[in-house]
């Protein structure tokens, strides 16, 4: 077993890392459900790879995520920072024991508690009472995937996972507003290493002290405000204390439109904003995936996603996070060995090895999610699989044909007809062949994981289904029901593809960070010289990160390009 | 306003109004952390949303904790945390004075006094400050045994205005003690050689000085012992853990064994750097009265583990990079970062070593080392916030000794040397300075007195008497101070109430500089927000 140790810093990457962690407990309670779908009993995955055992000072067993989550002070809303596992043996009393003078209460109003949390609240408790009343749950379930609906304000507020007390760290001390907390110069002012980044790291150390063999980081920033600078920190850090274990890198931002006036300052801010920490991050990784479309309601076809509710897209985003990780926790087994429910195990490592570090060298890997992925037969439309993908990273060009393209696939749960048979693991194999046989431009590699378990759909999660989506997922062309979204209550499961490229086609992106930092930052007489200076960086150093930020783009231009420009 | 025809939506507080807003931010700040100071400040407990809890006494903390919005509040608390950075205390005295600068100006601007000048006699009246206290301060020579008793004094007179007294003397003794430990002749104090480890564990009452180390884990097998004496130290920075090559090799395997010789292969590499460790345990344990413990700041894997549970050597992973550091110069030896150079020299040596379970959490004291150049201050408490609380507590008395040792002085506290200072500058440096701006030094000499009058307002005293009282022996040529507890002036040299020389020069020097920044403006200008309307 190798683990994974997750770290998610700043607001919209929790948003993802909730729904993620809901998937992995849903995972893990179906797995110990007697009525539940035998394919979530036997999935043959090593769920120790993301979580971790142990126990409390009371001796009661705990399973929690291997997680560490940077974020803002008050950004958990009801949730403790503790956790709710760990709870101290004597309840806190008010009574202050290190002080005989006075004492001044300043108590902030307490959170409230949504319809979730408190049915999650009361279910626990019923459950330490062994279940006296047995009286059917209060809340029922319509009632709170709608209050969910309506009002997430935090990302705790739909997660039904207990986290471990070294879990969340909140970042105090950062006296701005969080609308304010929007650029990499507010973070690198109001981080200081030296007092908050040595706890982060003492706690990031917790985790990894206890893994046997950790085969990598999954590391989930908000690259949108300042937490970019307190990750590249962080990253620069992690490199240097772990010096062999890779990063994978997902930055990942909100969709929907900015609340404020864009004056051409704050464009420039913006985009120098971007190119700083695209630079920054990337140069601490090895393998940067950038997700976070500026609008996805109009990415996919089946899903009605509410680009303002963060609550709604981090929920796609996370699911393909999901899909993407399965191959770490996939038993290895040998080419001989006759594996039921997975195959393609790859690890982190391997991952990297293979996107970035062969042929090109290119470390910018663009992230493509099938949601929900059709049957492979029948139907009536017939959808071919590979062009069922809509890509999740921002920016890219849309006809890109890469011949050097390297692909990374993972398929899970997919259904081998409209009927709900699912496929087994070498059908998805041999259709994904055909399909690749069948395209018109083919990459230079591709590699492939299968897993017959498909992403289940825990309560919390948004109601983003088109009605055109059934009950395990399948793609009905006829039936209407009166809502125009269906949610966790009318779909029970999806299946998933998720696809990582590295291709030529992230080009565009590449580029537009390169010439904004040219534009604004470095040519003489740049607009947003000053705003530079006074983020701390020097010209040298601008010109360090140009250089780097040519030379990705460098390695995937086609040569005979590449000497036009020169 | 010509501003208005280049932006619309720009908004303009003018000269009055924008003073106003300075003052009046610098008096909320004020108002919320004057009740702390002192030993019979109130502490504060705050509860979050969450019903989180958190107790602090500690201005800085409380300055970190408090989501502060208002841009002049920022700007002095960005100075007053900067100053606990620099000096490591008097952050809520750098922000009471502020406020009481501005607030002393506010009169005078009131009665169509011009800033400028304000400014000008607080640039008189600031230089004045530190040459009288250059001449006020108590010298103490440190030499190569520091006098005791006055760091312990320095030490008690911190900790006693965050923790209660008994603990507070119990904190000032292993204070003292560790940073004693860690002193070296002739090379700057390193606090950071003080570990400061906590357990939630018992009470307060049991915190106490570790001579050695503690780390926060334990070993990671089970037939690894858990206690042992006359221990080698071996401390490195070796990874003995199976790693995949960096270089992709692409190679690729066609069967089972194939797969398993390549893997033993790349194990091998591994092994190899266990077995020299082991070596040279036999080498120096050659019978069984001493012991061999690994303390690797890399990861150790679990055969290599197997490996030296077998030879009976306790072996920590993931040490923290710190303690590396720490470590040597605890048990001596010195820190390894490749196995080939292994000689029993790079061997530190401690009396004993033991791990300690608590819940899933395991520690593991270095204990009975000769001649520590490093130590740890172990504070246990029953829950979260009171151990955040004497670490806080434990902190400010760490970095005061520290100061009393480089700043080879120390000001009498308890408000002498303000009103001491007031009576000079109003006495002798008013009388050199020529017009108005002797209203400056006046609003400046004014506002040293909130230290002595704050102490008195949270003791319960009335603040006219108490002044009245100090200014009186003063001038009479008596250096007193405030007594908390009756209100009468008390030596507080007999007390042993003594404040550190670096912290008080701090504040006098930061404090008029932002105070003069902030009553210089004229006019606060914000592009598209509503500045009055709370966000």
């Amino acid at each position: 077993m190798k683990e994974i140790v997750t770290i998610q810093v700043g607001d919209y990457a929790n948003y993802v890392g909730s729904h993620f962690w809901n998937f992995q407990d849903e995972l893990l309670g179906l797995a110990g459900d007697p009525q539940a779908d035998s394919v979530f009993k036997n999935h043959d995955l090593n769920m120790d790879v993301f979580y971790r055992t142990g126990h409390t000072l009371q001796g009661i067993d705990t399973y929690t995520p291997r997680l560490l989550s940077i974020n803002m002070r008050g950004s958990l809303g009801s949730m403790s920072s503790r956790g709710t596992m760990y709870k101290e043996a004597a309840p806190a009393t008010s009574n202050v024991f290190t002080w005989t003078g006075g004492v001044s209460t300043q108590a902030s109003e307490p959170q409230k508690k949504n319809l979730f949390l408190q049915s999650l609240y009361e279910e626990e408790n019923q459950n330490m009472v062994n279940e006296t009343s047995g009286s059917p749950s209060e809340y029922q379930d319509r009632d709170i995937t709608e209050s969910l609906e309506n009002g997430v304000q935090f990302w705790t507020d739909y997660s039904k996972v207990h986290f471990h007390p070294q879990s969340l760290y909140e970042l105090n001390g950062v006296w701005t507003d969080v609308g304010d907390f929007d650029n990499y110069g507010i973070g690198r002012d109001s981080f200081a290493w030296a007092s908050q980044g040595e706890e982060i790291s003492d706690r990031l150390r917790f985790f990894v002290e206890e893994c046997d063999h950790v085969q990598g980081f999954q590391f989930v920033v908000d690259d949108s405000g300042g937490f970019s600078s307190v990750a590249s920190e962080f990253l620069e850090n992690i490199v240097d204390e772990y010096t062999n274990t890779p990063v994978m890198l997902y930055t990942v931002r909100g969709s929907g439109p900015k609340a404020r006036l864009q004056s051409r300052n704050h464009k420039i801010l913006e985009d120098l904003h971007d190119a700083i920490s695209f630079s920054r991050l990337s140069s601490y990784c090895k393998l940067i995936v950038p997700v976070g479309l500026p609008s996805l309601s109009k990415a996919s076809k089946f899903l009605h996603i509410e680009d303002e509710k963060h609550y709604h897209s981090s929920a796609v985003y996370a699911a393909a996070l999901h899909s993407i990780s399965l191959p770490f926790r996939m038993a290895p087994v040998g080419p001989t060995a006759d594996a039921c429910s997975v195959s393609g195990a790859v690890d982190f490592h391997g991952l990297i090895q293979m996107l970035s570090g062969q042929g090109r060298q290119n470390m910018v890997s663009i992230l493509d999610v099938a949601m929900p992925t059709p049957a492979l037969t029948g139907g009536k439309k017939e959808l071919c699989l590979l062009e069922n993908f809509q890509p999740l990273t921002p920016m890219i060009s849309e006809d890109g044909e890469d011949l050097q393209a390297i692909e990374h696939l993972t398929v899970h749960g997919i259904l081998a007809s409209v009927e709900g048979l699912r496929a087994s693991v070498c059908e998805v194999k041999d259709a994904v062949d055909a399909a690749y046989q069948r395209a018109n431009t083919r990459p230079l590699f591709s590699h492939l994981s299968v897993a017959r378990c498909p992403l289940p759909i825990p309560l919390p999660f948004p109601s983003i289904f088109g009605n055109q989506i059934g009950k395990y997922g399948e793609l009905m062309s006829d039936q209407l029901t009166n809502s125009p979204s269906k949610g966790s209550l009318d779909v029970h499961s999806i299946p998933m593809a998720a696809r990582l490229r590295s291709s030529s086609t992230v080009l565009p992106l590449l580029e537009y960070n390169l010439q904004n930092l040219h534009r604004y930052g470095i040519t003489r007489g740049a607009a947003g010289a000053e705003l530079l200076r006074g983020w701390g960086f020097e010209k040298e150093e601008l010109v360090e990160m140009q250089e780097m930020l040519s030379k990705m783009v460098a390695t995937l231009c086609p040569p005979e390009l590449s000497s036009d420009s020169d | 306003m010509s501003l208005r025809v280049l932006n619309p939506n720009a908004e303009v507080l003018n000269k009055s109004a924008a003073l106003h807003m300075n003052i009046n931010a610098a008096k909320g700040l004020q108002d919320v952390l004057k009740s702390n100071l002192g030993p019979k400040g109130t502490i504060k407990m705050l509860v979050g949303g969450s019903g989180d809890i958190k107790l602090t006494k500690d201005g800085n903390t409380l300055l970190k904790e408090m989501q502060i919005q208002n841009p002049t509040a920022i700007m002095i608390a960005r100075t007053a945390v900067a100053q606990d950075d620099i000096s490591g205390d008097g952050t809520t005295s750098t922000v009471l004075f502020i406020g009481e600068l501005m607030k002393q100006s506010e009169r005078y601007i009131d009665e169509g006094m011009h800033p400028r000048v304000l400014v000008d006699g607080f640039e008189i009246a600031k230089r004045a400050t530190l040459q009288f206290l250059e001449k006020f301060k108590t010298p103490v020579v440190m030499g190569a045994e520091p006098d005791k008793e006055i760091l312990k004094m320095v030490a008690r007179t911190t900790v006693r205005t965050k923790l209660y007294e008994s603990l507070a003397d119990q904190l000032t003794n292993i204070i003292v003690d560790a940073v004693l430990c860690i002193r070296k002749p002739e090379e700057a104090i390193d606090l950071f050689m003080v570990e400061i480890m906590h357990m939630r564990h018992k009470f307060d009452v049991d915190t106490r000085l570790v001579e050695g180390l503690v780390l926060d884990h334990g070993s990671r097998h089970p037939d690894m012992k858990r206690r042992a004496e006359n221990c080698h130290i071996l401390t490195c920075n070796v990874s003995l853990e199976y790693e995949k090559s960096e270089i992709n090799s692409g190679f690729f395997y066609s069967n089972a064994e194939q797969r398993e010789a390549m893997v033993i292969a790349e194990r091998r590499q591994v092994d190899e750097k266990v077995r020299k460790i082991i070596e040279l345990k036999r080498k120096v344990c050659p019978d069984n009265d001493s012991n061999f413990v690994i303390i690797n700041q890399k990861g150790i894997d679990p055969p290599s583990l197997d490996m030296l549970a077998r030879e009976g050597i306790i072996a920590l992973r993931r040490a923290k990079r710190r303690n590396m550091e720490r470590l040597v110069l605890a048990c001596g030896g010195e820190a390894v970062n490749s196995v080939d150079d292994l000689t029993p020299e790079c061997l530190g040596w401690a009396g004993l070593v033991y791990e300690h379970v608590l819940g899933e959490e395991k520690y593991t004291f270095v204990e009975n080392v000769k001649n520590p150049f490093s130590c740890t201050i172990l504070i246990k408490g029953p829950n979260d916030h009171t151990i955040a609380q004497i670490k806080d507590a434990v902190r400010d008395g760490l970095r005061a000794v520290k100061n009393t040792i480089e700043d080879e002085s120390v000001v009498l506290g308890a408000g002498a040397f303000e009103v001491a200072a007031r009576q000079h500058l109003m006495n002798e440096v008013k009388k050199t300075v020529q017009g108005r701006a002797q209203l400056g030094v006046e609003a400046f000499a004014d506002a040293l007195l909130v230290v002595p009058k704050t102490l008195a307002e949270n003791s319960g005293l009335d603040t006219q008497d108490v002044i009245i009282a100090l200014k009186g022996e003063h001038d009479r040529g008596n250096i007193v101070g405030l007594s908390q507890n009756t209100g009468e002036p008390i030596d507080p040299q007999m007390e042993g109430i003594f404040d550190n020389y670096s912290v008080k020069r701090q504040i006098i020097n930061s404090g008029p500089v932002i105070a003069s920044q902030l009553l210089l403006v004229d006019e606060v200008i914000r592009a598209g927000r509503n500045m009055r309307k709370p966000t």
